[in-house]
């Protein structure tokens, strides 16, 4: 293990890799600054730059797009009250107060200081949690894994779709049978390809992430009449205030930031939680324990009320690496397209992972920790320069998000194809996102149609046929049981929004 | 029940997974893997399954939920789908560097910007970048008959 941490710190720490966290923090501030556009358009939008990098450099200046879209996110959430990303929505509830006030100086270095905090609590629990989990892993065999993907599935479609179950579950079958198209990985049959040749070898990962995100969040943007760019404009001209805090408000900030890390790791690691889920759980639950006094700030900007869901939401980040790392089962939509990434890259995340490729795994666990400072020392003071960013007008942001989405595809088949497929895809996606159908699950179910196929041949083949894996392994019977339990809480959930609402 | 955009899209949806098994059905396989516990066909129809089970509970137990296509600007969207879909169009024949050049010019236009300045160093600047960074850098080789004729690329 200590040889592997080192080979790691080398390669997180040479020049190439820092460099390549830098401009991923910084691409991603700016880019998750924008509104409308998340970590995984941010995300999406790189991975064509990384084609000619090696797995390592590739993950690290993702993990790197990945934190800096969090933090700009809270910057246009404090700023403007728009947050860019879903996990910075909480920071908006006393982020904003605070900048209505004149401290949106102040409100900035709450977050970051949070966020980096949080962020680095996270990273020595990962540096603890991951290679323990790996080691478990190990012992996992094809019919756990195929369980441990449904439950992947089952709890992205639950947890992370705003209540919207069955629309979500309609998405990841989607995703599965989009991910069935072109030639069977065993037999080499080619299927739903309809005589196509274009989509013989099934539909790009890379198309299918820019087109429902990219691409029709550029759509979205040009869809909604309201023009934010203009209260945005204001906001970037406005001074911003001193950055400096007082010894009395870190104290203060402490014990939030210590409480509500361990909590955002934990929710980060659960699959399908993820950020926005933590963010929220450590706004409410910073508010239930505050004392009577302190309660009545939450909402008018209150310290506590920002450190709490910025900082968990970046220890979520950090914590959805795990699985993701360790068992090869992203845990969330962001680490759902890194996946698909490393899997383009030929790389399989996994147990054997940690072992074959020490140098991928720690790297980009050492690199959170450099991705951390730099947000840290690096965006916080060029923030109010960074600011302006969120000056540009729809009118040039849209047709260059569509450019780079299009140039995006185009680059790796050069098939004029590739292009009106993603067009159709992003028209359709945005008419699903209207309608409310969440698209993570898609993505989700997408990529890993693949290896659950795969799984589920092998069980199958080893029982015999038989379904019987399901109850013969411990550790699949916990994972079906869990899997029970979630639809079970979903149909509670859904019987009694019907019996409070009758009017269906 | 009444008949609303989530119950319409469920029935698409169902009607689609519905095709989806019987195309799954379809798939031909080998002579001796067709009566195998795991085929090329196995996992497609339980997605189907899936697809119809979870569609079907979508359409009957969907609540009325509040949805409007009206007050969205609609038209600007299909214009701009149409100009991704025209891009593609002429990126292969006329080259990356003017079709790209042509795409951004014309839809900047479209969304009202006016100041020629603004819509030059917003297109030739950022399509001249971003090919210097994929031939210079990169190495990624992208046909473009332009520049081929200008004798900027080889």
């Amino acid at each position: 293990m200590n040889e592997g941490i080192m080979i790691g710190i080398e390669t997180a720490f040479s020049g190439y890799n820092i460099f390549l966290v830098m401009l991923g923090c910084f691409a991603g501030t700016i880019i998750g600054m924008l509104p409308g556009l998340g970590p995984m358009s941010a995300i999406a939008l790189m991975i064509p730059i990384t084609y000619g990098f090696n797995p390592a450099s590739a993950m690290i200046l993702m993990a790197g797009v990945y934190y800096g879209a969090i933090f700009g996110g809270s910057t246009s959430s404090i700023l403007i009250n728009a947050p860019g990303v879903a996990g910075t929505v909480s920071s908006s509830f006393d982020g904003y107060p605070m900048a209505k006030n004149g401290q949106a100086g102040k409100a900035l270095a709450i977050a970051a200081y949070s966020s980096f905090a949080g962020g680095t609590i996270a990273a020595v629990f990962l540096l603890i949690a991951a290679p323990q989990l790996a080691k478990v892993s190990l012992s996992f065999q094809s019919a756990d894994y195929f369980a441990l993907m449904c439950v992947g599935l089952l709890s992205i479609a639950a947890f992370a779709s705003k209540g919207q179950f069955l629309k979500a579950m309609i998405m990841t079958a989607l995703g599965l049978a989009l991910s069935t198209v072109g030639q069977d990985s065993l037999s080499d049959i080619t299927r739903f390809a309809f005589g196509n040749i274009n989509l013989m070898d099934g539909i790009s990962f890379v198309l299918l992430v820019m087109a429902t995100f990219a691409m029709s969040e550029a759509f979205m943007i040009i869809l909604k009449k309201s023009d934010i760019n203009f209260k945005a404009s204001d906001a970037s001209k406005n001074k911003l205030g001193s950055i400096k805090l007082s010894k009395d408000e870190i104290k203060e900030m402490v014990p939030t930031i210590g409480r509500t890390s361990v909590l955002g790791f934990l929710v980060g690691v659960l699959p399908g939680a993820g950020a926005t889920i933590a963010s929220f759980l450590a706004w409410g639950f910073e508010r239930g324990i505050a004392s009577a006094k302190d309660k009545l700030k939450f909402g008018k900007g209150s310290i506590k009320g920002l450190a709490a869901p910025e900082t968990a939401n970046n220890a979520a980040c950090t914590g959805s690496f795990v699985p993701l790392l360790t068992l090869g089962i992203p845990g969330s939509g962001t680490t759902a397209v890194m996946l698909g990434a490393l899997l383009s890259f030929g790389v399989q995340p996994g147990p054997r992972l940690y072992i074959e490729q020490p140098e991928l795994f720690w790297a980009v666990i050492v690199s959170m920790y450099i991705g951390n400072v730099v947000l840290l020392v690096l965006n916080l003071p060029l923030i109010p320069y960074i600011a302006r960013i969120l000056a540009i007008p729809k009118n040039i942001l849209v047709p260059l998000v569509l450019f780079f989405s299009v140039t995006g595809v185009y680059l790796i088949s050069f098939n004029a194809f590739d292009i009106y497929f993603m067009a159709i895809v992003a028209l359709i996606s945005l008419v699903l996102r209207i309608l409310n159908f969440p698209m993570p699950p898609l993505i989700l179910g997408f990529i890993l149609g693949g290896m659950l196929e795969k799984n589920l041949r092998r069980a199958l083949l080893i029982n015999d046929g038989s379904f019987s894996f399901i109850w013969d392994r411990p550790i699949s019977l916990s994972l079906f049981v869990i899997m029970i339990m979630i639809v079970s809480l979903q149909i509670y959930q859904g019987v009694k929004k019907r019996k409070l609402s009758p009017n269906i | 029940m009444s008949i609303n955009y989530t119950r319409m899209s469920a029935l698409i949806f169902l009607l689609l997974f519905m095709m989806y098994s019987y195309f799954a059905g379809e798939i031909q396989v080998f002579s001796f893997d067709e009566n195998a516990d795991f085929n090329a066909r196995t996992f497609p129809k339980l997605i189907s399954y899936l697809g119809i089970a979870v569609s079907l509970l979508a359409l009957v137990l969907s609540s009325n939920e509040k949805e409007e296509f009206g007050h969205y600007e609609w038209l600007k969207v299909l214009v701009l789908f149409a100009l991704v879909f025209s891009y593609g169009m002429f990126i292969k024949s006329i080259g990356f560097f003017i079709s790209t050049n042509l795409f951004l010019l014309v839809s900047y236009y479209y969304l009202g910007v006016r100041n020629y300045k603004v819509l030059l160093f917003s297109s030739i600047p950022v399509v001249a970048a971003l090919q210097f960074m994929l031939h210079g850098l990169l190495d990624v080789y992208i046909r473009d008959p332009f520049l081929q004729l200008l004798g900027v690329i080889s």
